[in-house]
């Protein structure tokens, strides 16, 4: 059993780093990831970088309806993937969460067939674009609806306490949601069942053009987690490193019977709140250029070379990789080809009822 | 008289009732500077500031419960919300609140305001950004429920909710939002009254009756009908809550055939209670049985969102059979 809580305290007034933006560690621990875990993490966070600029050409070109781009919040949704055991955990993301389930190990041709509406979607081109799922990976399908996902979240914790193997649930979701009803509802069940859940807001200031001193009364989204009984905590969800460690111990935390915990990421996003979006009505040009110039992914690499862990020609090597699987997995989304007229009537229940039957008959006529 | 298209209407009926009385305010998500998603309230920030045009937080509940808190003091806020399906989040503030206020309180207390919002297919939505909830409120006592499918009527129709004493949910076609311009009358005391149908067009041989999305299909319908000179008389219901039913058996009673168009979900929709009064009613004056084309009782799907919609020629199919009956 490890005791409650070792190396980071909740509530802080300032977020957590570990590197500088210069990319040198500045922890008051030692690094104890090894070259090729550390190595891992950029490459994750440039397929996810990679991920969404292909999802944004795909978008452009025609080939899917809609985008819910993902660029700057890389660093925290790689930690995400990164701090669980995959297929073990559940994870309940929102709509924003390409890094998450791509790190995760969801198949690109599976997201990508998601994005693009063919059979190549494990949900069957059901869903808009932007809303990824994997059975086998335990990722709970997302959901429009702001913040519905949060109160299952927390029934799934409840799930995994009463099972008693040590299992948890990561919640992710932005600082919007934090307004929601069903999010209040979600965090106070956690608290009371003590449900294994760690709550991950990706706090990227906006909920479309509304800024976070609109959206909250109180200064931090963290703060609102004393109210709950549980630790919140602030971090740089821009700074990978930081954004692991902190989740690896809340998640080893949540493991050993310690309850949940709420984690408020500090992050921004670069591309407009979705591709129906024009960002430049409702913030400047400086805001988002100041913020580009603390990109996770620059960043995290000068890290890497200060190490002498990383080079260009490594760099090279891993861009060509990521662009020829991203190719691959759009062919094959596309092979899988798309769904037919009459799947729309499927799934509604277990067995098809004679009311649908008749409906698919007339729509076929 | 000034020409514009559905979703400007909506904005251009905001700003000319909000010049109108002080009363009138905005709110939702987005609609301050941003001006709406769908631009519904654009350049109302500008013109009256941050206290009459207020972005909320994130939370329907929050703002249709806070638009009654206001309006019980004399306001007549007009509450936008995002999506027709976000409506759910705030659902028991507006059926249980709402709905019911004037009743509960014996009319100590009333709830003057409106709740707008974008519904329909056809946009590749999927789920979420595509259905018509309205006969959740149609069966929810208090609430008055309309649907306009014309710019024209949107000014009206909107302006008539503003002005209503009870509370009113006003459902948008986002699909026809751009779809077309059309003059819209300028007079600033224009209305069109709540339970009002209007006739699109007379004809003989059927009845059309739609609202909302669908009139677009519907009048589409009628043209190809005209082409093998079939007569068609198209209504546009405009109102669910209360609805035209003299209009309606009016016409039903002397052409004998009614088809009726929605895009919710067939059963239990709002046209299975126009078909119930018909048969009720003018049964006798029927030449076929008043036979309905709907969106199906699916969730509303991604990959074929235009064919769950009732298109021309699902319509087209319905009135052969009611010709051939
Ligand atoms: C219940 C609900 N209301 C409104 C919307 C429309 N909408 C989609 S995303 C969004 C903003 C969400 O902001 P946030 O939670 O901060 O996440 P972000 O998109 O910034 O990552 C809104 C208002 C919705 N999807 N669901």
């Amino acid at each position: 059993m490890i005791e409650e809580s070792s190396r980071f305290e909740p509530f802080q007034d300032e977020p957590l780093r570990v590197t500088s933006d210069e990319g040198a560690w500045i922890a008051s621990f030692d690094l104890d990831l090894d070259e090729a875990e550390l190595q891992t993490l950029y490459r994750e966070l440039k397929r996810a970088r990679k991920l969404d600029e292909r999802l944004g050409v795909l978008q452009r070109s025609g080939k899917s309806s809609f985008v819910a781009p993902s660029s700057g919040h890389e660093g925290i949704q790689v930690a995400i993937a990164k701090s669980v055991q995959a297929g073990r955990d559940w994870l309940f993301p929102y709509y924003r969460d390409y890094g998450v389930v791509s790190a995760l190990g969801v198949p690109l041709e599976e997201i990508i067939g998601q994005m693009t509406g063919t059979l190549a979607d494990p949900a069957g081109a059901r869903q808009m674009p932007s809303h990824p799922s994997s059975g086998p990976l335990n990722v709970f399908t997302a959901l429009s609806p702001i913040a519905s996902h949060v109160p299952p979240a927390a029934g799934s914790g409840l799930a995994q306490k009463l099972a008693g193997k040590g299992d948890v649930t990561i919640c992710s979701f932005g600082d919007g949601a934090t307004s929601e009803g069903d999010w209040h509802a979600a965090m106070n069940f956690a608290g009371v069942q003590g449900a294994p859940v760690v709550f991950v807001c990706e706090n990227n200031r906006y909920a479309i053009s509304v800024g976070l001193e609109k959206q909250s009364g109180s200064a931090t989204i963290a703060e609102k987690a004393r109210a709950y009984g549980m630790p919140g905590y602030q971090v740089d969800g821009m700074d990978v490193l930081a954004s692991l460690y902190l989740l690896r111990e809340l998640v080893e935390r949540a493991r050993a019977g310690f309850g949940p915990a709420l984690v408020d990421a500090s992050v921004y996003r670069y591309g407009p709140h979705s591709s129906a979006d024009d960002d430049s009505i409702y913030r400047p040009a400086e805001e988002v250029a100041a913020w580009r110039a603390r990109d996770p992914l620059p960043r995290y690499r000068r890290f890497l070379e200060q190490r002498g862990s990383w080079s260009d020609a490594q760099e090279a090597a891993l861009d060509a990789a990521i662009e020829e699987e991203l190719d691959v997995a759009v062919r094959r989304a596309e092979a899988a080809g798309v769904p037919e007229l009459g799947a729309m009537f499927e799934d509604v229940y277990e067995r098809v009822p004679w009311h649908l039957e008749e409906q698919r008959e007339e729509m076929e006529r | 008289m000034p020409v514009m298209n559905l979703v400007q209407a909506v904005s251009y009926t905001l700003a000319s009732e909000m010049a109108r009385d002080e009363a009138v305010v905005v709110l939702g998500e987005d609609v301050g500077k941003r001006g709406g998603v769908f631009l519904a309230t654009e350049g109302l920030y500008d013109q009256f500031g941050p206290d009459r045009v207020i972005d909320t937080p994130l939370s329907e509940a929050g703002i249709i419960g806070a638009a009654l808190g206001m309006s019980v003091h004399g306001m007549r806020p007009v509450a936008e919300i995002q999506f027709a399906e976000y409506v759910f989040h705030g659902f028991d503030q507006l059926v249980s609140q709402v709905a019911k206020l004037r009743y509960r309180s014996a009319g100590q207390f009333t709830a003057p305001l409106v709740v707008r919002m974008p519904a329909g297919g056809g946009v590749k939505g999927g789920h979420h950004h595509s259905q018509n909830p309205e006969t959740h409120f149609v069966h929810t006592a208090g609430l008055h429920v309309v649907y306009p499918s014309t710019p024209s009527d949107t000014v009206g129709m909107l302006r008539s909710a503003i002005r209503s004493n009870d509370p009113v949910v006003l459902f948008e076609p986002k699909r026809l939002y751009r779809a077309v311009k059309e003059d819209v009358p300028e007079d600033p005391d224009h209305i069109v009254p709540v339970g009002r149908a209007a006739v699109r067009r007379e004809g003989d041989d059927v009845v059309l009756v739609s609202y909302g999305g669908s009139m677009a299909e519907t009048l589409q319908a009628a043209d190809a009908l005209a082409e093998q000179d079939v007569a068609s008389t198209v209504i546009d219901l405009r109102s669910l809550m209360p609805w035209d039913r003299d209009t309606v058996l009016e016409h039903a009673a002397r052409v004998g055939r009614v088809v009726l168009v929605s895009e919710s979900p067939h059963t239990a929709g709002f046209m299975s209670e126009v078909a119930a009064t018909i048969s009720e009613q003018v049964l006798d004056h029927l030449l076929a049985p008043p036979t309905r084309v709907s969106g199906a009782d699916t969730p509303y799907p991604y990959a074929q969102d235009r064919a769950y919609l009732p298109g021309p020629r699902r319509i087209l199919h319905a009135v052969q059979r009611v010709l051939e009956y």
